[in-house]
């Protein structure tokens, strides 16, 4: 048997190849058709972005509405005052109108909701709506699993414990501006991550073995009245659960309701109050709460970034352009005169 | 024996046994064995003839490869992060996300060794399932080798090797001789006469071995291979013991030539033979490129710690910092927090070492090994021989080679010989039809052979051809039939056949192609009797009586016969070196000038001469003689050599000088072109042969290494002092400013001046001095000494140094140079067992070295470069996070997402470029050698090239965190008003990651064949792939319960569509900027061949031109420095150089003397003496069959 080897393109290393140069000649049409592109994309992402209407007000140290001498924020840093309420107003007018769909957050700075130890501190098992007890809880929850009694949160850890809840009340004149607080949690969350345990249609006999979490003024169940909303599918708490990427971030708290027909190009030009009922201590770390109002185009919010780098690759992709272009005329004249001589 | 054979010893501090022969190596030297004939030797256990080579076997795989595995501190580091992952609470990516990659990794390296493991158990079966004839109950049975026990009798026939080491009883010749060929063992490739003791001489048939009794006592296995110490009892205990000696062993490993066949006991099997003991297993050899790699796989560690320690201080603060953080349990602090907080941090960031590197090298290396293998100009196809990579470890070192030693002897020469032209009273013969034909013919001699006129010259030609087939020790033997196993299908260089059915025997190369040339012309030497030799004259029987054999010896350095003539006058023939020829001729012979004319011409080519001549001698003289001086010297008991040399010196005198032969000793194919080649390609090439020094010279003209521009520089000299002397007044010559730069000089340097030019305070001048020749010839050097050599220029240039050879005497060079090269071809050779790389011809090393080498350095150097960047490009993000998340150790990507980052996501683009990456045509890779500069000068992969590399992946790094955190600052991600979290914006970044990474791969990629597409392309969606099929593996399967649902939001996102077409290019665009600008403005020459490549137009030019121009340059400097200008400067231009010489002063020797073409080569000093041999034979009588 003969040894010879196969004299096959593969083992001859003779494969059919492409060899892209990347010369001046062959890039700077690239980076031209680049620049033409970007650019105009660019400007209209901009334009797009300018075009959103967006509302901030940073209420962390605005005063009790019955008296005007304290601050919220005290309020809730007094251990002993801690059941009482303290809620403040906060005075919106805008000279364009918000058309369209309006989106109300909650945004929080200083939070570290992306610390390691407080992302991993939940149990998806508990919250896919599987009964846990002291021993089949996730250990991560700890110290926020259970009682010493050994009875188990729900929901546990430390992210559900630390739930944002303030809330928030929208007045024109005298009527309340209809938010609904559904619709703002990715729809996978809704209906795959998050479920309640059985009976689903029984919450208060199917959280009954579980305690609500230390910090939590009301059980999980009574999150909301609406049953499809109440529970661990309540879908400020599933907003709340994803963790944000930064200490500073906002959430959705409630998309404005255009069922009405008052409502239904979004919100007129005028005077808003919103009441804020001030729950939520912030300044022990820190940090600020902010009410927004926005609007949204079909990219999202309010981005001027995007357009810009847009802009700014394409005019250097121009420059570099128009410089290899002028390179190369410029070597293909030198190149002649070369020959010449 | 010849001074190469005596100095060949295993250096004995690197002598590592065998892993099956560990035990027996500890009794070495200890005991005695006793073998007993035709009786099993029962009461002793001996080792079985069995050989593994083989690293494992079933039962030791795992346990020796997983400790193989974790020697290695690269896996250590891995283990470590695995059991770090197991306490609790510290590991920030979960406990399997390391022990499952690292498990995979192994798995990948477990089958590559077991593949390598089977091919090598598979190499020693077919040596060990070889058949031999066994003498078992009263007759020869074939068994296997594997069968053979100590104290067998086995029959080895011609061209066979020998299953174990064997006492030679008998064999098919005159008193137990027989031919063994040693090459393998000791790298000569003269046959060696071994002789059976008397007292067995007699064992020829099968009844006599019936009867055989008696017993064998013998030292125990050891493995010096020229010492043996037995005696031999025969007819029961009552026998007189014999003594045997080295002269009776034959050695595993040697092959039986010219004798049809032998008796033999074995005394030593498998692991306990010579051979085996002395086989060492080839040391592990690292490359360069590993080496530095390592480096910077320590390096990266330093930096793991640095950043680790840094995020842990970091921490350190933040928790400190005086806020009332409620929402977080309280966190850890003091000295263990602060220590915990570090494990966290060293598994966080530890990816930034690849794990897959080491695996996806080796993977690479064995690809590209197999590459080597199956390159068809690589495949020799008269012997059936392809190349083949014995290890892959050193495949880019082939790119980096600078220095070559190569031996002569079958390595630049196919070892035969071949009469090539002659000269004769002043006339040459053979000029004019060898340009096509290989052998020698010349009309115009052949007219005068047979139809003689009685002129001189005819007179003369017959009287040389007379001589061709009368002086010489050559026996012939008549065979009668063609066994096919008495004759190996082998190249025969002295074993031919005609149509008369002559076989030539001769332990010298030389005087067979010789005898074989005159047959050719019609001289057919045919009959040896002790007394006489009959010659077939043109079909007429002559028959010279032969009075006296004046044996060749290397001081001698000629041989002659006296021989009654047929017309009955006494002559004495001659054959030797031109200078002792001419010493002796008488004042009226002719023709000396011409024919000395002829010799230089003919030294000139590379061909060896020997002159002719003879004399006749008065009767009376010749008795007076023969009965007085030479009587007295044969019988001398002092100094007997020395008295015959003078006895013979009083007859050789007065000799009538006839001519000259020209005997070529064939180079392999295209070895001149080669080193021509290599020489371009910036390659220094010396030759170190075990020779002597006019066969060395010989063979460096012929094969144009020394030109004859070119002046000699001879060292010679035997003292310390001598040799200190000769070279400080060679180096003076030279001159300082010239130092260690290529000058058209060559230095020829003899073994015993090198025993002391590599002494401490001699070395470095006599390297200085080497590296100012072009070419360096070192002669009769002992293995030991080539290895020294080889050594002294690895260690005191830090230059690549690579060994060829095909011998056994080059294995210590071969393992001692980075690279070792074997010649194959020839079953077994122990060179090309104990190299990295074998091939068939000297030739094939040119497309080793400048195609695969340069290709594999330039491969693996921009696959480790990605592998580290992609690492690097990755991980370092999460360090941007930390700043961001409290130094808390929080991932951004999901925990499975990164560990399967190396294993699939960026596995392939590696791959490609380690495999398929071509910078150049293989062709113009060979045409323009210069090309082999970039990879030889390590200007692709070293420090530098690494921290660009670092710089510019911190760099892309930083960009693909912070563009999408910019993206992803006002969190609201879709239209509908919704936000992402840490992982979506993770997911983002991740994508991008792999989308920028895999076409920065595309990018480096030169040569985009379907695999680079496919592992581009592919990697990519593989991504969106595994991306899409994960977001929904939560709650069936539990685990990535983070990512459920990612893909379906992070696709519908505009932003990160947006993101995706303008991040990768953005983050490339510099690269790509910096490729464009490097060509427009710093083009190189490859770059320029490249271009050239696609428009179809030859580089020549271009080249030609670039070497003008650097050379120019250099030139200016030159001038500048020295003010001398046009003298090509070693080391550093790698572009051709014009060729320019410096005169060399007169007092270096230039080749003037033309002995120098003298060589020949015979056995001196063996256990049989040429005149005894000569005497034993009688081609008449027909031998014995040995059944």
């Amino acid at each position: 048997m003969s040894r010879k080897p196969e004299n096959t393109a593969f083992k001859q290393q003779r494969i059919p190849a492409w060899h892209p140069l990347l010369t001046a000649k062959s890039v700077f049409p690239t980076f031209l058709v680049v620049s033409v592109a970007f650019i105009p994309i660019g400007v209209v992402l901009l334009v797009n972005s300018q075009n959103i209407i967006e509302i901030m007000h940073d209420y962390t140290d605005c005063t009790s509405v019955e008296d005007n001498s304290v601050l919220c924020s005290s309020v809730r840093l007094n251990q002993s005052r801690m059941e009482e309420t303290c809620t403040c107003q906060i005075n919106v007018s805008f000279d364009t109108s918000m058309s369209g769909d309006v989106f109300m957050y909650y945004g929080l700075t200083n939070f570290f909701q992306n610390h390691r130890r407080y992302v991993k501190s939940r149990d998806d098992n508990q919250l896919i709506g599987q009964h846990v007890t002291q021993s089949t809880v996730s250990s991560e929850c700890l110290p926020f699993a259970y009682l010493p009694n050994g009875t188990v949160f729900a929901p546990c850890g430390a992210i559900a414990n630390s739930l944002f809840n303030d809330s928030f009340t929208m007045i024109r004149d005298t009527t309340v501006v209809p938010f609904l607080q559904t619709g703002i949690a990715w729809p996978t969350d809704y209906s795959q991550k998050f479920n309640n345990p059985s009976p689903v249609n029984d919450l208060s006999q199917a959280f009954s073995s579980y305690i609500r979490p230390l910090f939590w003024q009301r059980n999980v169940e009574d999150l909301d009245t609406v049953t499809s909303n109440s529970g661990y599918q309540n879908e400020g708490l599933i907003v709340w659960m994803r963790a944000a990427a930064f200490s500073h971030f906002r959430k959705p708290y409630g998309r404005l309701d255009r069922s009405s027909s008052e409502f239904e190009n979004g919100l007129s030009v005028g005077n808003y109050i919103i009441n804020v009922s001030y729950n939520y201590p912030v300044t022990a770390f820190g940090g600020h709460k902010r009410f927004i109002l926005s609007t949204t185009n079909w990219m999202g919010g309010k981005n001027n970034f995007l357009g810009i780098a847009y802009i700014t690759f394409g005019c250097v992709c121009m420059c570099i352009g128009v410089l290899l272009c002028c390179l190369h005329y410029h070597a293909r004249k030198r190149h002649v005169v070369h020959v010449d001589k | 024996m010849e001074e190469v054979e005596l100095d060949f010893q295993m250096p004995s501090n690197s002598v590592v046994p065998q892993s099956g022969s560990s035990d027996s190596s500890s009794q070495e030297n200890l005991g005695t064995r006793t073998l007993h004939f035709n009786c099993p030797n029962v009461e002793q256990s001996f080792e079985r003839n069995r050989i593994s080579t083989g690293k494992y076997n079933f039962a030791t795989f795992i346990p020796l490869f997983l400790f193989e595995q974790f020697r290695k501190a690269f896996n250590i580091f891995f283990l470590i992060i695995c059991i770090l992952q197991q306490i609790p609470g510290v590991s920030p990516t979960g406990r399997y996300t390391t022990i499952v990659p690292l498990t995979f990794i192994l798995l990948v390296a477990a089958i590559k060794e077991i593949i390598e493991d089977y091919k090598r158990h598979r190499a020693d079966d077919a040596v060990n399932n070889r058949l031999i004839e066994v003498f078992r109950e009263g007759k020869f049975t074939e068994l296997r080798w594997t069968q053979v026990i100590v104290g067998d009798i086995v029959k080895v026939v011609n061209g066979n090797f020998f299953p174990g080491d064997l006492v030679l009883l008998s064999s098919s010749e005159p008193q137990a001789m027989c031919y063994i060929e040693t090459s393998n063992l000791d790298g000569e490739t003269n046959l060696k006469i071994r002789q059976g003791i008397p007292a067995t001489t007699g064992l020829q048939c099968s009844e006599d071995l019936n009867s055989l009794s008696g017993s064998i006592e013998c030292e125990g296995p050891n493995r010096h291979l020229y010492d043996f110490c037995g005696n031999i009892k025969l007819g029961g205990d009552s026998g007189r013991s014999i003594p045997l000696g080295p002269d009776q062993m034959l050695l595993r490993g040697a092959m039986l030539r010219n004798t049809q066949w032998i008796y033999g006991v074995v005394v030593y099997t498998g692991h306990e033979s010579k051979l085996m003991k002395n086989a060492k297993r080839a040391p592990l050899k690292m490359s360069n490129l590993d080496r530095t790699t390592n480096m910077q796989i320590w390096f990266l560690m330093v930096i793991l710690i640095i950043i680790s320690l840094a995020s842990a201080i970091g921490s350190e603060v933040w928790k400190k910092m005086p806020v009332d953080r409620w929402y977080i349990d309280d966190i850890g602090s003091g000295a263990r927090g602060f220590f915990m907080e570090l494990l966290t941090f060293i598994i966080l960031y530890n990816n930034l070492v690849p794990i897959s590197l080491l695996v996806t090298l080796e993977l690479v290396k064995a690809i590209q090994a197999v590459f080597i293998n199956c390159d068809l100009d690589m495949y020799y196809e008269p012997s059936d021989t392809p190349a083949m990579a014995r290890t892959s470890n050193l495949n880019e070192e082939l790119g980096q080679v600078k220095y070559i030693f190569s031996d002569k002897t079958g390595t630049l020469t196919q070892n035969y010989m071949e009469f090539k032209k002659c000269s004769i009273a002043g006339v040459k013969y053979g000029e004019t039809a060898n340009q096509n034909g290989d052998t020698f013919s010349d009309e115009d001699f052949l007219e005068r052979v047979h139809n003689p006129k009685q002129v001189d010259q005819d007179d003369y030609v017959r009287k040389f051809i007379t001589i061709m087939s009368v002086c010489h020790t050559v026996v012939p033997e008549h065979v009668k039939k063609l066994n096919s196993n008495s004759i190996s299908n082998r190249d025969e260089t002295d074993f031919d056949l005609d149509m008369d059915n002559i076989q030539y025997q001769s332990s010298s190369p030389d005087e067979a192609a010789i005898v074989k040339a005159a047959r050719k012309m019609g001289f057919i030497f045919s009959i040896r009797t002790p007394t006489h030799v009959t010659v077939k004259a043109l079909g007429k029987d002559e028959s010279y009586e032969i009075l006296n054999v004046l044996e060749f010896s290397s001081t001698r350095k000629r041989m002659s016969v006296i021989v009654r003539c047929p017309d009955g006058v006494i002559r004495l023939l001659c054959k030797g070196a031109d200078n002792v020829i001419c010493e002796r001729l008488s004042p009226d012979s002719h023709f000396q000038l011409e024919t000395e004319n002829h010799l230089r011409e003919f030294a000139r080519e590379g061909l060896r001469t020997l002159c002719f001549a003879q004399t006749e001698l008065d009767e009376d003289a010749y008795m007076e003689w023969n009965k007085g001086a030479f009587y007295k010297a044969s019988t001398a008991v002092i100094d007997r050599e020395g008295q015959l040399e003078a006895a013979y010196d009083l007859v050789e005198k007065n000799l009538d000088l006839i001519g000259a032969s020209a005997i070529e000793d064939k180079l392999q194919d295209g070895v001149p072109e080669t080193i021509a080649t290599l020489a371009k390609a910036d390659i220094k090439i010396w030759v170190l042969t075990g020779d002597k020094q006019e066969t060395a010279i010989n063979i460096a003209y012929s094969c144009k290494l020394i030109t004859e521009k070119m002046s000699l520089i001879i060292l010679n000299e035997t003292t310390l002092d001598g040799v200190r002397e000769t070279i400080m007044e060679a180096l003076n010559e030279i001159g300082s400013e010239f130092l260690r730069q290529e000058n058209d000089v060559a230095l020829i340097v003899s073994g015993m001046t090198l025993k002391h030019a590599l002494c401490a305070d001699v070395q470095s001048s006599f390297l200085d001095l080497a590296l100012s020749c072009k070419a360096v010839v070192c002669c009769r050097v002992s293995p030991i000494q080539k290895a020294e050599i080889v050594d002294l220029v690895k260690h005191r240039c830090k230059a690549i140094t690579l060994a060829i050879g095909d011998g056994a005497n080059d294995v210590s060079m071969i393992q001692a140079a980075h690279v070792g090269v074997g010649i194959s071809g020839h079953e077994g050779l122990q060179a090309a067992n104990s190299s990295d790389y074998s091939i068939a011809q000297f030739a094939y090393l040119q497309k080793l070295l400048l195609v695969h080498g340069a290709w594999n350095y330039n491969r693996l150097a921009k696959c480790i470069l990605f592998s580290f960047y992609k690492n690097i490009c990755l991980y370092l993000i999460e360090l941007w996070f930390a700043f961001f998340n409290g130094f808390s150790g929080q991932i951004l990507f999901d925990r499975w997402t990164i560990s399967f980052y190396n294993m699939f996501f960026t596995s392939l683009p590696p791959l490609s470029l380690g495999l398929f990456e071509r910078t150049c045509s293989s062709e113009n890779m060979m045409k323009y050698p210069q090309l082999y500069s970039i990879s030889q000068r390590a200007v692709k992969y070293n420090a530098g090239v690494f921290w660009k590399m670092f710089a510019n992946s911190t760099v892309h790094s930083l960009l693909l965190f912070f563009l999408p955190t910019f993206l992803l600052w006002q969190d609201v991600a879709f239209s509908d008003g919704k936000v992402g979290g840490y992982l979506f914006l993770g997911n983002f970044v991740y994508t991008y990651v792999v989308i920028t990474v895999c076409l920065k791969a595309g990018m480096e990629s030169a040569t985009w064949t379907i695999f680079t597409h496919l592992s581009v392309w592919g990697s990519i969606i593989v991504w969106f792939a595994f991306f899409g099929a994960y977001s929904h593996f939560f709650p069936v399967i539990p685990i990535g319960a983070e990512m459920l649902g990612q893909a379906d939001n992070v696709l519908a996102s505009p932003l990160f569509w947006f993101g995706l077409i303008l991040l990768p290019p953005a983050v490339l665009f510099r690269d790509l900027l910096w490729k464009v600008f490097r060509r427009r403005f710093r083009k190189s020459v490859v770059e320029e061949v490249q271009e050239m490549e696609m428009e179809h137009i030859d580089p020549t030019n271009t080249i030609m031109q670039a070497a003008k121009q650097s050379l120019s340059e250099k030139a200016h400097l030159l001038k500048n420095m020295f003010g001398v200008s046009g003298r090509s400067v070693a080391g550093d231009i790698p572009l051709e150089i014009s060729e320019e010489h410096r005169p060399i002063s007169s007092s270096v020797r230039s080749l003037q003397d033309p002995n120098l073409g003298f060589a020949f080569s015979q056995e001196e000093g063996g256990v049989v003496s040429q005149s005894d041999l000569i005497r034993q034979y009688n081609s008449e009588r027909s031998k014995p069959e040995g059944n």
